[in-house]
């Protein structure tokens, strides 16, 4: 794996001894001397400030004394500011898990975008793969008003925070074509009316069934549990169907297909209906699954995705609720036993309710105070190309934004899923809430569904209290029922 | 004797019970990932390297150490020299204000760690420290410095207190005094101070992981318990990881058990 | 100089060491005001103001007390503390018990004592984030070793889901916590034995004493600094608990094992409500300050004076 370094991979096109800024820092002659960011403090704003020429005023509320122990390094960063990057291509950051088959992808496409755009140089930053840590990292950094990096790589549910902060510029300027994108994946990426990212690849939860054990895709919840008991009774399989049931963001994931499929809905305008009847109701489901009809395993409380995918893919359950990922790595004969046994469908429903896939996947957004949001929208829009999306398809199984790739037979051999079932589950797919304070939401939720289904309290109890304190939260942020914002 | 059998007797069930998480740790980290939660047996039946391999090219698990090492090496040499100079003052000067001093260094040494971090992130973020080595060595100075002062000052105290005023009769200066009499003798204090200073440096984590940023930075403990990625708990490699980091802490405690147990209680007991 | 009186010149002597002392004192204690008395300072000061990282549009007004009243009026907060007590309770409890075995049996064996030291010096100087995971991994799953070898004994019928119960999820963390920190309270109170005149054992054998009258009238005792220094280090410890939660249990499930450590964590550095992290930050500097207060006034004494 590559380690990030502080300085530039190539300084070949830069004449030597000269100071340059560039997204790594100050250099002179390719060595470092300041790492990027660089920033000042506006005691006016009270906040920090990329350092730009014309911004070299640097005021610290540090003591005079220590003002003068920096001082030789703020009088080179000015003597710098006045050379702002001349010549050269503009660089633009990349923040990306560089690990396995998806950075060789990346890493292969970024280079054919060079031959084609010499003016932009792309450094790709390796990042965490945990969905939480990486959102952490990306706040730090945003809410320190670092230029840098220009390009990120957004979950669907973090699209609405990042544009409510003002922290990802509007798209619309750069006048994209949505209407070739996937409807759902434009709306989740919408805030206040605007495109604020990109749809870059869609993950929908999805149901894998047997087709060894079940002679075709449970249509109904009562169905599939019906069959997964049936056929842990005649063919002894130690679980019946398995899901994400740690408590993190796969959970509401999980809940959020029960809950449509029961005919909830988490959210509606400021409003917050988790503790709804339809909810109380498809909780109580997910809780009975564990410990009535005891099809899910109470193991599957601490399980994230691979845990599931395990028991899948040997051979242990019928049924299981996982991300199209899983697809592709278990038609490896070598480490699954099931190997060309099993299809996937959408999540059945409950009578009055309907088949609901959750929505996720990955956007491409740019940084608001990205020196060149030209260039990272050049990048952003190479990437999101229906051939790049083919060969992300190919090679790390990940579902193209694009409906009319759908009907194209490169997919058809690209995808290993048939893509008419792709399109079927996609297009059942249901955003999570989309609101700037969805991952504290979802906190509050993953709490209260968890002490539901480890028996701490009763579904209805422990969504009321869930609703109780999100509504609270709604309020106090001024998103809630009443307030103006409400629903944009 | 009946009685010295009972206490052989509990102490090698206690020695087992010790033992017994890292010979489990030892035999899993060596157990193809596939066998690791298929019925376990305490004998191990195939050992593989796959882990280890895994972990020093695909995660590069040098760079954690490196900074490791340099984070807590760095810590250590601060804390013990600056520390060292107070610990001698307030162990062998006279001078008013000396018990409050000790009370402040004694309370700033029961801290929680968690009421300072969000003031250091943001101090830290002020100075552009986040996710360098000062930043951390600088946050870890509030529990290594106290720590240090303390054990050392417990240390120079043992020293007869005939030793400086012979050697300044003899007309050498204080300073001179310290460089040329007291500390050879210290030597052994100073080790000990240092080591605990080390492990404690080297086993911080909440320090770590509100101050870095990526793994470019990240200090052992923090790289372990990130492990788990986006889908997976890769358990061979994090337990691989694990004997890695015990190592150097384990062979520096075995190696000096003596002069770790001699500062533990000094620091503690004689008070 | 000689011309002096003795006593102005014992008295110049003396400001001499004081100065001396003082410029030997001065780095070391400017660090620890710098790293650690200022930030407290700020803690407090930033626990006034409504400052949420994430919600930038919100600005950061002076809210006064309101972080406070959020906090002392919120269930998680107080189901985080009593977490924490209980924990502390628990753990502290256990480890005084067996770290006095433990030291009773060292002092007594002859043999093997440098191999039982380093056998049990190993997990105290291991992170404890790695001893956190090797315990999470032997009860992990159904599968884990611990479940094997519970099997295997025949007493339970089917294996527990350790992690998922709230009140089972308790027992690794004690485990580990115990495993970890008892090595540490047996060397001090190991120190202790030590110090106790043999001869005192010698003159109760020769009344007759039983042993356990020994230990109940001499032993205990004479421990007693060494095993209130141990109390007052494990329970601040413990009060503190952080690294092995976060990585054993991360708080669940639900939040029934979260401690307060990790809830200001997470308020802070997750959810990056910096003002009402810092109310809880204050929060729990105040309740350890109290602790250590309280157990220095009511048993430990002159610990620091002692020292000064």
């Amino acid at each position: 794996m590559p380690v990030p370094t502080a300085g530039p991979r190539s300084e070949g096109h830069r004449p030597h001894n000269t100071l340059t800024f560039n997204r790594a820092g100050w250099q002179e002659g390719g060595r470092l001397l300041a790492r990027a960011p660089v920033r000042c403090y506006r005691g006016r704003a009270r906040a920090w400030h990329p350092l730009r020429p014309e911004t070299v005023a640097i005021r610290t509320p540090l003591s005079s004394r220590v003002r003068r122990a920096f001082l030789p390094g703020l009088l080179l960063l000015a003597a710098g500011c006045g050379r702002a990057p001349a010549g050269g291509p503009a660089v633009v950051t990349l923040p990306i898990s560089t690990l396995g088959a998806e950075g060789q992808v990346l890493r292969g496409q970024l280079a054919r975008f060079a031959v084609l755009r010499p003016d932009i140089r792309v450094e790709q930053r390796a990042t965490p793969d945990a969905a939480d840590q990486r959102h952490q990292l990306y706040v730090q950094w945003l809410n320190a008003g670092a230029s840098d990096p220009d390009i990120l790589q957004l979950d669907v549910v973090w699209t609405p925070e990042f544009a409510a902060a003002g922290w990802i510029l509007d798209l619309d300027r750069f006048r994209p074509a949505t209407d070739s994108f996937f409807p759902a994946t434009i709306a989740a990426n919408r805030w206040d009316g605007r495109l604020y990212a990109l749809p870059w690849f869609v993950d929908v939860g999805m149901l894998y069934w047997r087709t060894d054990l079940v002679p075709h895709a449970p249509t109904s919840i009562a169905e599939l549990e019906a069959e997964a008991a049936r056929a842990m009774r005649e063919r002894g399989l130690p679980y019946g169907l398995v899901w994400q049931g740690a408590r993190y963001e796969g959970l509401v994931t999980v809940f959020n297909e029960y809950l449509g499929g029961f005919g909830g809905r988490m959210l509606d305008r400021g409003r917050v209906l988790v503790d709804s009847p339809q909810a109380v109701a498809a909780l109580t489901a997910m809780r009975d699954e564990i410990y009535r009809e005891r099809i899910v395993p109470p193991n599957a409380l601490t399980w994230h995705e691979e845990e599931a995918r395990f028991a899948f893919q040997n051979g242990e359950t019928v049924f299981m609720r996982n991300w199209p990922y899983a697809y592709a790595l278990m038609q490896d004969s070598a480490a699954s036993r099931v190997a060309g046994r099993y299809a996937v469908a959408t999540m059945p429903a409950a009578p009055g309710g309907r088949p609901t896939a959750t929505l996720g996947g990955a956007q491409l957004a740019i940084n608001a105070n990205s020196d060149h949001p030209d260039a990272a929208w050049a990048v952003i829009e190479y990437l999101t190309r229906p051939a790049q999306m083919l060969e992300r398809a190919r090679v790390v199984g990940q579902f193209p934004t694009r409906p009319a790739l759908y009907a194209d037979p490169a997919l058809a051999r690209a995808l290993t899923i048939p893509p008419a079932q792709a399109r079927e589950v996609i297009e059942h797919a249901v955003p999570r809430p989309v609101t700037p304070v969805y991952t504290e939401l979802s906190e509050i939720l993953q709490i209260d569904l968890h002490r539901a289904l480890t028996r701490q309290q009763e579904p209805a109890a422990a969504l009321a209290h869930a609703a109780r304190e999100m509504q609270a939260l709604l309020d106090r942020v001024g998103l809630g029922e009443d307030d103006d914002v409400a629903g944009r | 004797m009946p009685r010295r059998g009972w206490a052989t007797a509990t102490l090698a069930l206690l020695v087992l019970g010790s033992a017994f998480p890292f010979y489990w740790a030892i035999v899993s980290s060596f157990t193809p990932e596939a066998r690791l939660f298929q019925r376990p047996s305490l004998l191990p039946t195939t050992l593989v390297l796959d882990h280890y391999r895994a972990l020093f090219t695909e995660r590069n698990f040098w760079v954690p150490i490196r900074n490791s090492l340099i984070v807590a090496g760095a810590t250590t040499v601060i804390c013990v020299t600056v520390g060292g100079l107070c610990a001698y003052a307030l162990a062998r000067l006279r001078f008013r204000g000396k018990g409050p001093l000790l009370t402040l260094i004694l309370a700033v040494s029961v801290f929680p760690q968690i009421s300072v971090v969000s003031p250091l992130y943001l101090l830290l973020r002020r100075l552009h420290l986040i996710n360098t080595y000062p930043g951390l060595i600088l946050p870890y100075l509030t529990f290594a410095m106290p720590l240090t002062v303390w054990l050392l000052v417990g240390f120079f105290r043992q020293l007869p207190a005939e030793l400086e005023e012979a050697a300044m009769v003899d007309g050498a200066s204080r300073l001179r005094a310290l460089r040329e009499v007291i500390l050879p003798l210290a030597l052994p204090g100073l080790a000990a101070t240092a080591i605990l200073t080390f492990v404690y440096s080297w086993n911080e984590f909440l320090f770590a992981l509100s101050f870095t940023l990526g793994p470019e930075r990240q200090t052992v403990p923090v790289a372990i318990a990130l492990f788990r990625g986006q889908y997976q708990v890769p358990w061979g490699q994090i337990l691989a990881a694990a004997i890695v980091a015990t190592a150097p802490v384990a062979l520096l405690v075995l190696a000096f058990q003596r002069r770790i147990v001699q500062g533990l209680t000094a620091g503690a007991v004689k008070g | 100089m000689t011309t002096l009186p003795v006593g102005e010149r014992e008295a110049s002597a003396e400001a001499r060491e004081a100065r001396l002392a003082w410029r030997l004192v001065a780095p070391a204690l400017t660090a620890i005001l710098l790293v650690a008395l200022f930030p407290l300072g700020w803690t407090v000061w930033e626990s006034l103001y409504h400052h949420d990282l994430r919600m930038p549009w919100l600005g950061r007004p002076f809210v006064g007390a309101a972080n406070y009243v959020e906090a002392l009026s919120d269930p998680r907060f107080w189901g985080a503390m009593a977490h924490t007590l209980f924990f502390a309770a628990v753990t502290v409890s256990l480890e005084l018990v067996l770290g006095c075995v433990l030291a009773l049996a060292m002092n007594r064996a002859f043999r093997g004592r440098a191999l039982v030291r380093a056998a049990v010096l190993v997990p105290w100087a291991i992170p404890t984030v790695v001893s956190a995971l090797l315990w999470r991994f032997m009860f992990e799953g159904q599968a884990g070793i611990a479940n094997a070898l519970l099997t295997a004994t025949g007493l339970t019928g089917p294996p527990p889901v350790w992690f998922i119960d709230a009140t089972l999820a308790w027992v690794p963390v004690v485990l580990a916590d115990v495993w970890k920190t008892t090595p540490f309270v047996a060397l001090l109170l190991l120190a202790g034995l030590q110090n106790i005149d043999a001869s005192i054992y010698e003159a109760a054998r020769i009344d007759g004493a039983s042993a356990w009258r020994q230990f109940r009238h001499i032993t205990l005792p004479l421990l007693q600094p060494a095993i209130l220094v141990a109390l007052i280090f494990r329970t601040l410890d413990a009060f503190r608990v952080f690294d092995l939660i976060y990585v054993m249990t991360g708080g669940g499930p639900g939040t029934s094992t979260e401690p307060i450590a990790l809830y200001t964590f997470t308020s802070l550095l997750q959810n990056l409500r910096f003002g009402y992290g810092s109310a809880l930050s204050v929060i729990v500097f105040l309740v350890t300050f109290g602790l250590a207060l309280g157990y220095i006034r009511f048993l430990g004494g002159g610990l620091a004076e002692e020292r000064a």
